[in-house]
């Protein structure tokens, strides 16, 4: 279910500007600007490669940006790290700590190394992440998904204004991918911002009031989940004579047809559903149905991602 | 790593005991001839036992094993971060790449620490008890002075060999590559200045800048040992030798800081 998109000049936690690195003569990201603001969840989606945990690597100082800025709280992460960091919680995509010391003597450290109180959250947090009863025992013995618990857990010890979260429900069970889905919408009302990436993308859709999608390193697409599947809606419509109705919908500078088993699928704005039933039916050509479809967003990001090919139109 | 110690300090003073006191009953027995030289040699390898000799060959024992223990625990102690990934999950955390590297380094160093005190006390305490076993004079007894400079220069010796470990580990993101380079060097070094030297005593001028001459220039004391060493009168000098360790530690430690600031971390460290 998408959630109800507000818009509130919400303080930005992280901002991004032409963010550039490269790799000797790749370029894993090309120029991204990118923000999230408190209270809201953005998606950063893409597919292998795309260059999403190289960004989230420079914004956390792990990786030295070629070129361009990240800002944390108005704190330039490559000029002042450690005080950009003091407001960021971040699970990155593999989730390590140390094999040799329980769930709770791991958080101890980490929340010793963030100090501030951190140490009297270790508890709360284990039992807001379903870790209570194993907090004690050795990470090593802990399932992928008592891993991927304690990394979330780990990312709010500090109390942070800015949660980062790198597929975050990898190996989750449903129930648990659900209470995390929940989890990452509470973080968002506690007025947090949350930069979610992930593959998972019915998980965006229910979770994310933005997306943005990348693609080698460039942004190809953002904004809230309706701005960015409006522009993939589509009619599908069940005619016999496929080439005939191709040839008068292109009359109408409808030019994205689709052959399909049944008829054909055309790119067009949601309002033109009877513009185009007139103008088959004066035509004579009688459709057996004319469908309004929405694509998801996983339509979207298959057409968006998908390795560029010579489009033709099928109906030709 | 500090049990493993204690027991093998126990072990030699034993074994030594055993071995040597054996070889004597054997000849006095008639079951194997009187060496050309006599037991004289055997029953000063016998008394090296004794606490008054803990300061060579107690401390000796565990500057030797400690060498290698230590190396291994040096690039262990880093390279495992890499290995875990736990190095990744710190800085992410906050951390500072160089707070990183200074914690590890104190605590390398506050365990050579801890290891060469109890190195030192296990080798007195079995002295002590082999000795007293095997009916042995104490001697004058353990003259803590003596013991405790030599177990100070035996310590120092150490650092130089962790910080090339750690340097490794951290270049490579490998425990087992620091391991493998530091005993390498460890050994192979040694080797290779001490036959060097043998050969002609000219190259001493060039291998005297080597951590392994400096370190033995530093722990090597005078009397029987240095006496039988051939090579001992070439040693440098030892306060020039500590300088040349001291100057070792600072190039390894800053070529491991130069690497990690410099380094991207990505997943696998």
């Amino acid at each position: 279910m998408l959630r109800p998109v507000t818009v509130q000049p919400h303080e930005v936690v992280l901002r991004t500007k032409g963010l550039v690195k490269r790799f000797g003569s790749i370029t894993a990201v090309d120029g991204l600007d990118l923000n999230v603001r408190r209270g809201e969840v953005v998606g950063l989606l893409g597919p292998n490669g795309a260059g999403k945990s190289t960004t989230i690597g420079m914004v956390l100082g792990l990786i030295t940006p070629t070129a361009g800025t990240a800002e944390v709280l108005g704190r330039d992460v490559s000029a002042r790290r450690e005080e950009a960091l003091a407001g960021v919680g971040a699970m990155l995509e593999v989730t390590s700590f140390y094999p040799y010391l329980s769930g709770r003597d791991n958080l101890a450290a980490i929340a010793i190394l963030r100090g501030g109180g951190a140490l009297a959250r270790v508890d709360p947090l284990l039992a807001r992440l379903g870790l209570a009863q194993r907090g004690g025992s050795k990470f090593r013995t802990y399932s992928l998904g008592m891993r991927q618990r304690l990394g979330i857990a780990s990312t709010l010890l500090g109390d942070p204004a800015l949660v980062i979260l790198d597929e975050p429900a990898n190996g989750l069970d449903p129930a648990g991918q659900r209470e995390i889905r929940e989890l990452i919408r509470e973080l968002a009302g506690e007025d947090r911002g949350v930069l979610l990436a992930s593959h998972l993308l019915h998980e965006v859709e229910q979770v994310c009031d933005r997306v943005m999608v990348i693609k080698k390193g460039k942004l190809i697409a953002s904004g809230t989940l309706a701005e960015v599947t409006r522009g993939a809606s589509y009619f599908e419509i069940v005619v016999d004579d496929k080439r005939r109705a191709a040839e008068i919908l292109r009359g109408l500078d409808i030019t994205e047809i689709r052959e399909t088993p049944t008829g054909l699928d055309v790119v067009a704005d949601p309002k033109r559903g009877a513009e185009i039933n007139r103008a088959l039916a004066s035509s004579g050509l009688y459709a057996s149905a004319i469908v309004p479809r929405a694509s998801s967003l996983e339509d979207v990001f298959m057409e968006l991602t998908e390795p560029e090919s010579p489009s033709a139109s099928p109906a030709s | 790593m500090l049990g493993l110690i204690v027991v093998t300090a126990f072990l030699v003073y034993f074994l030594i005991w055993a071995s040597i006191n054996a070889q004597l009953q054997a000849v006095k027995n008639g079951t194997i001839p009187t060496p050309a030289e006599g037991t004289a040699g055997l029953t000063e390898t016998l008394r090296q036992i004794a606490p008054d000799r803990v300061a060579q060959f107690g401390v000796g024992i565990v500057s030797g094993l400690g060498s290698v223990m230590l190396i291994v625990f040096a690039a262990s102690h880093v390279g495992t971060e890499f290995g875990w990934g736990t190095f990744r999950t710190l800085l992410a955390h906050g951390a500072s790449r160089s707070g990183f590297l200074v914690a590890k380094t104190v605590s390398l160093v506050l365990y050579a620490f801890v290891f060469i005190v109890v190195g030192t006390l296990a080798a007195i305490g079995a002295s002590y008890a082999v000795s007293a076993v095997a009916g042995i004079s104490f001697g004058t007894g353990v003259d803590v002075a003596e013991v405790t400079r030599a177990a100070a220069k035996s310590g120092y010796t150490f650092l130089p060999y962790m910080a090339l470990a750690l340097a490794i580990a951290v270049w490579s993101k490998s425990a087992g590559a620091g391991i493998a380079a530091g005993l390498v060097v460890y050994f192979a070094e040694g080797l290779v200045a001490t036959i060097l030297v043998s050969l002609n005593k000219d190259y001493a001028q060039i291998v005297n800048w080597g951590l392994s001459r400096s370190a033995s220039a530093l722990t090597r004391g005078g009397g029987a040992a240095a006496a039988q060493d051939p090579t001992a009168s070439t040693l440098p000098d030892p306060t020039r030798a500590a300088i040349v360790l001291g100057v070792y530690c600072v190039i390894f430690l800053v070529l491991a800081y130069w690497r990690l600031r410099s380094r991207d971390v990505t997943v696998g460290g």
